[in-house]
């Protein structure tokens, strides 16, 4: 909303209107001079009167232009009124007036950190320089280590505020959580303040500890009742917890109070959409799915789920005290809502507890997501953080749940990426010590990328030099709330910076040929494109040979299996065309049509049994698609697999495919296929009743009345 | 004696035909031009191998070429018979007229209706398949014509692909949904529509195109075409292209006994459906099983040989 027009976004609901009008118009009549005003559009901002401060605050700065006070107060008033892009304009506007005014330089600390950018604390750092008794921006300094999880840091930064003002309830709230998240119940600095209880509030929520976080939060509101951020905030844990009644209750409430950002109305619109989704409850298991989809995604989430739940029961011995409920959604702004306000890019699916919540495969485009490896990523932050208690550190169950990716299968995770390669290739990794910081406050949003693949390697090199027992021995650590560095000490008996230098040496051995050669592989794609483009194809399959395995993990778009397969294909060699798709698909090649396209070749070529294997791992990778289904169904049904005929086919109806008859009867024929003659009728009447004149259905319908064994099941 | 010498008349005449005739348009860069010469070919390939021979295929022909195949329909159609128009590329709508984009003048619409009334085939169905043809359907509805547009109105200015999945349509049984070897119009018109939207939902992208079916000669089109809102009715009666040999039974005088059975079924078969809404399901369930348990022995009988 621009803050010229300034109709704020809905503020009046509880406010007395007529009694601000009457100071706002005093206020407009009285003789004014800045210092007058300012308190009195100050006051009005306190009191919630937003539209009339802001009125007031325009006409304060057409009078005096040059003065950076009014902006910077003005901003921090929008700040709090959840504008931060119309407050950071107004911050930029007053140090063009004064590049070193410390409001301002604290004003785009505040909004970097609402972001967790990685500009905050250099702004916070410059505000002090400029003002070194500007308490705020020591205690954001303090909120910004702690938020690193640099505890030391934040401790040092929190005493020096309260040096500045020993009443800080900022530097004490800091200084408490430091207590508490060590787990010691009482702390000498408890700040006895709903606004620092707010704070406990925010950093148990960091440290994935919501039961805790939900603690902090009732207690700030039960101190100050109108402490709608607060109350906002314990709206939205308990729905991360899945207490979505209580939740709405208090979202309502703060929004009704006129608390109305981003993640309160979300957080609202997305439970007021509960009725377009359904639960399915299982003893390990509850899945909330889009009814648009249900039917189809159900059986392959709930399989995944239990197979993933007996694994790591295994792996971490660990048996859960409560079923894992997964979340999915179709509309990636839906799931956006869920990790509103937490760092990261939490781009693909986010875990509060035993509480999954993630993109539907029809969320994202085909081929860009591997939901199966995604839902064995968050389920493995479920037992990672019930082990420790929600004390393990980002890096480390992060770095567990990438590497337990291509444990479920060598062909699930990612690859190295580009933005990996760069950071290898210019020393960007972050020290283990601080990795928490990629995570939290990226420096870029590639910063987090790496970050992930970084932790994942990390853990990937534990387990192969000292073993998987030191990994669950790590996670015992952590539990006992030891900090990296103890852990590092106590488990691989080196320290950090020695542990960095090894990883480090092994990671560049292991990348070594893709990175040294990565600009001469870039250049050769650029030509091999332009060839497959003027269907130069014996240039292309030279081209495509000579670089592929200088980094044979790129199996992105134009990845060169495909380009190779292309060409071959037209040169009319099936089988190389065949051979270069499996690569694709085995080094981790997720493109639907490339699938697909690899299945039918494969069938046409007799495989069919390669065929049935290929598209099942497709299922896991973009289950959307009525044809795969088919095609898997029909091969189940000649493999004389009766029961992945009946899913694959029951896969097809929930498709809603453009053949429903069909469908209908391809079901049909996997019940009879499984001794299932009155499921086979039933589908061969719905098959019927679309289309009455269906001659193979009529057939088999006439061969199932009276028939007690199979009947023939072929088409 | 009047009778006799229509009946005369009736035994005489060739039976009725159905002329098709595919133009695809100007691409304006050489992507499209090959696109658009693609799915004219598919289409006439589809339509061959159904075993149809009036068949007519024009790419990139100018004004003069279109006014000529037209002139040619109406000297040869009759009034049984029946005729399919398919126009591929892109279109313009000034607001006032649709054009199809043609090499050197475009043809509007209301020029491509005067062509289309000329020719005597008094049943017809045209699809434009391009970019903007939503403004054309004010100008080409009339009773007994089915206008398809691939675009809602002339505002829908990006290039379209419902073209693509009309012609794969024609030649994929899955189209035949209701199983009698004959896709029709309408059952072309749902796949191609569901096919687009398959196409802009994968691609994760904002769909460009809004297909439209208009065959009451009144309306605007519409989107969704059913017995609710009166639309689809001839389209669904339009063959479009036959699968299989499915008139045989109706030459065999032995059989005309069971054919009749086999009709009289089918009807109570439509009747039941029509009555579901307010009928018991267990009730309905048992009759509609009944109903196609006889329909399905009554076919066997119809197919076993004498």
């Amino acid at each position: 909303m621009p803050r010229t027009e300034a109709p704020w976004r809905g503020l009046s609901s509880l406010l007395n209107r007529e009694a601000a009008r009457l100071f706002f118009v005093f206020a407009l009549f009285a003789t004014l001079t800045p210092a007058q005003t300012l308190p009195q559009a100050e006051a009005l901002w306190k009191a919630r009167h937003y539209q009339d401060a802001n009125a007031v605050f325009r006409d304060l700065m057409a009078r005096d232009p040059r003065n950076p006070l009014i902006r910077v107060r003005w901003g921090r008033m929008f700040l709090e009124h959840w504008q931060a892009d119309e407050a950071d304009r107004l911050f930029d506007e007053a140090l063009e007036l004064k590049p070193d005014d410390a409001g301002a330089l604290l004003g785009k600390a505040l909004v970097a950190a609402e972001v967790y950018a990685g500009s905050a604390a250099e702004f916070a750092q410059r505000a002090l320089r400029s003002d070194p008794k500007l308490v705020e921006a020591q205690e954001l300094l303090a909120r910004l280590a702690l938020e690193d999880d640099d505890r030391a840091k934040a401790e040092a930064a929190a005493k020096q505020a309260l040096e500045l003002d020993a009443n800080s309830v900022q530097a004490k709230a800091i200084l408490a959580t430091l207590d508490w998240l060590a787990d010691k119940k009482d702390s000498s600095w408890d700040p006895h303040a709903a606004k620092g209880y707010e704070t406990a509030g925010h950093f148990f929520m960091l440290n994935r500890r919501y039961e805790d976080s939900v603690a902090f939060y009732r207690k700030a509101i039960g101190l100050d009742p109108r402490l709608d951020s607060a109350r906002s905030q314990l709206g939205v844990n308990l729905m991360r917890l899945g207490r979505d009644e209580e939740a709405y209750q208090q979202l309502k409430t703060a929004w009704d109070d006129g608390f109305q950002d981003s993640a309160t109305t979300n957080s609202l619109r997305l439970m007021d959409s509960e009725k377009n989704f359904v639960t399915f409850r299982t003893d390990r298991t509850i899945l909330k799915l889009n009814r648009k989809e249900a039917d189809l995604l159900r059986p392959y989430f709930e399989d995944e789920m239990r197979r993933a739940i007996a694994v790591y029961e295994k792996k971490y011995r660990w048996t859960l005290s409560q079923p894992v409920q997964v979340e999915v959604y179709p509309d990636h702004e839906d799931f956006a809502v869920r990790t509103l306000g937490m760092p990261g890019l939490g781009a693909l699916g986010v875990t509060f507890g035993n509480v999954i919540a993630m993109d539907s495969p029809s969320g994202r485009a085909p081929g860009t997501f591997h939901w199966a490896s995604v839902m064995r990523h968050e389920i493995s932050h479920v037992f990672t953080l019930a082990m420790t208690n929600s004390h393990v550190p980002r890096w480390f169950t992060e770095g567990i749940a990438v590497q337990e990716e291509t444990a479920a299968s060598p062909e699930w995770g990612d690859r190295l990426g580009l933005d990996e390669i760069a950071a290898i290739k210019d020393h960007r990794l972050l020290p283990v010590t601080e990795l928490d910081r990629g995570f939290v406050h990226p420096l870029t949003p590639q910063q987090v990328v790496v970050s992930y693949f970084e932790a994942g390697k990390i853990c990937d090199y534990i387990t192969e030099k000292w073993g998987w027992d030191t990994i669950l021995a790590m996670l015992r650590d952590f539990g006992a709330n030891d900090d990296t560095a103890t852990v590092i000490r106590k488990e691989l008996k080196m320290e950090p910076a020695d542990f960095d230098r090894q990883f480090i040496a092994a990671l560049d051995a292991e990348t070594k040929r893709t990175v040294e050669n990565f600009d001469l592989w870039k250049e050769a794609i650029k030509r091999i494109d332009a060839a497959s483009a003027s269907r130069d194809y014996d240039d292309v399959i030279r081209l495509a040979n000579d670089v592929r395995d200088l980094y044979p993990g790129y199996v992105e778009h134009h990845s060169l299996y495909e380009a190779l397969a292309k060409a071959y294909l037209a040169k009319g060699d099936r089988a190389a065309a065949i051979d270069m798709l499996e690569q694709y698909v085995h080094a981790g090649g997720r493109d639907p049509d490339s699938i697909m396209l690899l299945a039918k070749e494969l069938t046409a070529a007799g495989n069919r049994k390669e065929a049935a294997a290929v598209l099942e791992r497709l299922n896991y990778i973009y289950p959307m698609l009525s044809e795969q289904h088919r095609l898997l169904g029909e091969l189940w049904l000649e493999q004389d697999n009766a029961g992945g005929a009946i899913r694959e086919f029951q896969a097809l109806l929930a498709a809603k495919p453009i053949d429903l008859a069909g469908a209908h009867y391809d079901l049909a024929r996997a019940f009879n296929l499984n001794h299932q003659p009155d499921a086979a009728r039933n589908e061969l009447i719905d098959a019927m009743e679309i289309a009455p004149g269906f001659r193979p259905a009529q057939k088999l319908l006439l061969q199932l009345s009276g028939a007690d064994q199979p009947a023939a099941t072929k088409k | 004696m009047r009778l006799c010498a229509l009946l005369l008349a009736g035994a005489l005449s060739s039976p009725a035909a159905t002329y098709y005739l595919t133009i695809s348009g100007l691409g304006g860069e050489p992507d499209y031009d090959q696109r658009f010469k693609m799915w004219a070919l598919d289409i006439d390939s589809n339509l061959k191998k159904a075993g149809n021979v009036n068949v007519t295929t024009l790419i990139a022909p100018n004004r003069e070429q279109i006014r000529a195949q037209f002139q040619e329909l109406a000297r040869t159609a009759k009034p049984d018979d029946s005729l399919v128009v398919m126009l591929i590329g892109h279109g313009t709508d000034d607001g006032v007229d649709y054009k199809f984009n043609i090499p050197g003048p475009d043809i509007t619409a209301a020029e491509l209706a005067e062509l289309l009334d000329r020719v005597p085939a008094a049943r017809q169905c045209v699809a434009i398949m391009t970019s903007s043809s939503g403004g054309a359907i004010a100008f080409l509805r009339r009773p007994n014509r089915i206008v398809i547009t691939a675009t809602k109105a002339g505002t829908e200015k990006n290039a379209t692909v419902f073209a693509r999945y009309w012609a794969e349509a024609l030649g994929d049984p899955a189209a035949d949904t209701d199983k009698n070897d004959a896709i029709s119009v309408l059952e072309a018109f749902r796949y191609a529509q569901r096919k687009v939207t398959e196409f802009f939902d994968s691609a994760k992208r904002l769909a460009t195109e809004h297909s439209l079916l208009e065959d009451t000669g009144k309306g605007d089109g519409e989107r969704n075409p059913s017995p609710d809102n009166g639309v689809g009715r001839l389209a669904a009666a339009f063959t479009l292209v036959r699968l299989g040999a499915n008139a045989d039974a109706a030459r065999d005088p032995a059989k005309r006994a069971l054919l009749a059975k086999k009709e009289e079924l089918e009807q109570a078969i439509d009747q039941l459906k029509y009555e579901k809404a307010g009928m018991d399901a267990g009730n309905y369930r048992k009759r509609l099983t009944l109903l196609l348990l006889d329909l399905a022995k009554t076919q066997e009988a119809l197919d076993a040989p004498h």
